[in-house]
């Protein structure tokens, strides 16, 4: 009897210790709910509760809104009309002022994934064709076509999308994405000699 | 290959449409005709009514190329060759499912026929005792059951009050405190897949940490600047959830379109407005009455994501690494040395108005100046 006692007692804390682990899927409790989960409409709360109210509520700017500190906006339409009148925009920034470090880091977070931190159009989302992303994505400094494009051409395919790529315009304001296209641009002054030699051997290869 | 690869896959339409089984369509069984279609799109549609046709459907024209006839013959070939090789069965590659041998089970099992074989044991040696006792004809009271006996009641007692004292205590420690937690969330979004394998900047979805108190979850558009090309998961390993089950990349895609409004077969009719926002679900929550900012962090104190989110680049599905405790926040502040531009050719220009300090390291009175001294232990610093 007492042998039992003692195997059943070592069984269920054998059990006990066992059981504890495994993944955490709920969050726990909180000492005081009301201090540590806001009353206030934080950042990605559901806004139900105003609908609900009749409160009219609507995340958008309003048409037209400029953020502080930033330029006046593109004004081109996404349409095969805006494409071919914005070769005719240049770049409003001094280039010679602008902050060379911070539009390098906007280019390598935002546009090296696909067309390579060394502006190849060979990112590790391609990488040769070995990447998950499955159309080839420009050639900055090999591509007679991206060679010759005018910058207005850069910024509105960046700003509305062009083919697979999306629109840049919710990650990058509109500065900042005249930023990345004078960075783009400096590195192309750089090779554009050697363009022509890069295409030919683009050509051999089928 | 990389002047058509821009817009044209061989298996599946992209930007144009595939390329497979090229000259089974109409006349493209002759190069010549592809060769005058390819170096100038523009003049060949206007008396062309299939590329007309195609414009339609696509809505882009193909820009002109710059090839010879030679070209044509071995872009058709290169094609050719994809579309056999993928008829060729492709090789069993089924993996065998995951071992999940659950150690702790093994362990338990081994202590407990251990306890149970000293037990025993030491039963024999009271047994022989007793025995050798009776022979040698040493009388000896019979022994106190141990479950009578005073020391082994006040040994056990200590034992399960210092347990559940330790116990008792980590619990309340442990209230709102939420170090390991790790939800199912809508989409199996793997960041190991993403931020590991292909290398996504973190700043590139959660660009809101450079700039705001809040890192920021992308919006389905940003998801969709890859995945409107990216639609099936294949490259990659084998994805599991946490409690072993196989996940299936594609299918998790399928769920990223249906709450973008995405239709794959219909890339370009795609209306980004419509998309609904994916109901995530916040892993790592500080209490209201705690202010956080990343910026401050990340951009002004130059501190890695993965200091305090853990190895992310690795996680299929995120859980919350640090304790984000009070006690864990002030004790990097106390280690943590501010990168001060003493000598103004650069680093960081926030911190100039710290001029004692400024002048205590260069006279070489400090030889690191922590967060605790620039105010990082103070409380209206985070609660207010």
């Amino acid at each position: 009897m007492k042998k039992l006692l003692i195997i059943a007692g070592i069984i269920s804390t054998a059990i006990t210790v066992t059981s504890c682990g495994g993944v955490r899927r709920d969050p726990g409790r909180a000492y005081m709910p009301d201090m540590s989960y806001s009353r206030a409409y934080e950042t990605y709360a559901s806004t139900q509760a105003l609908k609900d109210a009749n409160i009219n509520y609507n995340a958008k700017p309003v048409d037209g809104t400029i953020a502080r500190g930033d330029m006046f906006p593109y004004t081109l339409k996404n349409d095969s009309t805006g494409y071919a009148q914005s070769a005719t925009v240049t770049n409003p920034l001094d280039t010679a002022t602008i902050d060379k470090t911070e539009a390098e880091r906007l280019y390598l977070i935002n546009c090296g994934i696909c067309h390579g931190t060394k502006l190849d159009g060979n990112g590790p989302l391609w990488k040769g064709g070995d990447g998950p992303f499955p159309a080839a994505p420009r050639n900055f400094v090999g591509d007679a076509v991206m060679l010759k494009m005018p910058e207005g051409t850069m910024f509105h395919s960046v700003t509305y999308g062009k083919n697979t790529m999306g629109s840049y315009a919710s990650q990058l304001s509109t500065k900042q994405r005249w930023m990345v296209i004078s960075y783009i641009k400096a590195k192309q002054a750089k090779v554009a000699p050697a363009a022509p030699a890069a295409d030919t051997t683009a050509k051999a290869k089928p | 290959m990389t002047k058509c690869a821009s817009c044209h896959q061989v298996m599946k339409d992209a930007t144009g449409p595939a390329l497979m089984n090229l000259e089974e369509r109409g006349k493209w069984a002759d190069h010549n005709e592809i060769l005058k279609w390819a170096t100038n799109p523009a003049a060949y549609m206007a008396k062309d009514p299939y590329t007309q046709g195609l414009k339609a459907k696509y809505g882009s024209m193909m820009s002109s190329q710059e090839l010879t006839l030679k070209d044509v013959d071995a872009i058709v070939s290169y094609i050719n060759q994809v579309v056999a090789d993928s008829k060729k069965p492709a090789a069993a590659t089924e993996g065998e499912a995951q071992p999940t041998a659950n150690n702790a089970i093994i362990f338990g099992v081994i202590s407990l026929i251990l306890a149970v074989v000293a037990l025993i044991l030491m039963q024999v040696n009271s047994n022989l005792k007793k025995m050798s006792d009776d022979a040698e004809g040493i009388y000896r009271p019979d022994p106190v059951p141990f479950y009578k006996n005073k020391i082994y009641i006040a040994m056990v007692a200590l034992v399960f009050f210092a347990m559940a004292g330790y116990f008792f205590s980590k619990a309340a420690i442990g209230f709102g405190r939420q170090k390991d937690y790790q939800p199912v969330q809508p989409i199996f979004y793997s960041h190991k897949v993403h931020a590991g394998i292909n290398q996504v900047n973190c700043l590139y979805c959660h660009g809101g940490a450079w700039d705001s108190k809040h890192a920021s979850i992308p919006s389905v558009n940003v998801c969709m600047n890859c995945h409107k090309a990216i639609n099936e998961y294949k490259k990659g390993p084998k994805l599991y959830t946490e409690d072993g089950d196989l996940v299936d990349g594609t299918a998790e895609i399928a769920k990223l379109y249906a709450a973008a409004g995405f239709d794959p077969q219909k890339p370009n009719s795609w209306d980004a407005a419509k998309a609904k926002p994916i109901e995530w679900v916040k892993i790592h929550n500080l209490p209201d009455h705690v202010y956080f900012n990343h910026s401050q962090h990340i951009r002004a104190g130059k501190v890695q994501c993965q200091t305090c989110h853990g190895e992310i680049t690795a996680m299929d599905e995120v859980k919350q690494v640090s304790e984000l405790s009070m006690g864990w926040c002030v004790n990097c502040h106390r280690q943590t040395n501010v990168d001060f531009n003493y000598d103004s050719t650069g680093g960081n220009k926030f911190y100039s108005i710290y001029e004692k300090f400024h002048n205590d390291f260069k006279n070489g009175k400090m030889d690191s100046i922590k967060v605790k001294d620039i105010g990082g232990l103070e409380c209206q610093k985070c609660h207010y």
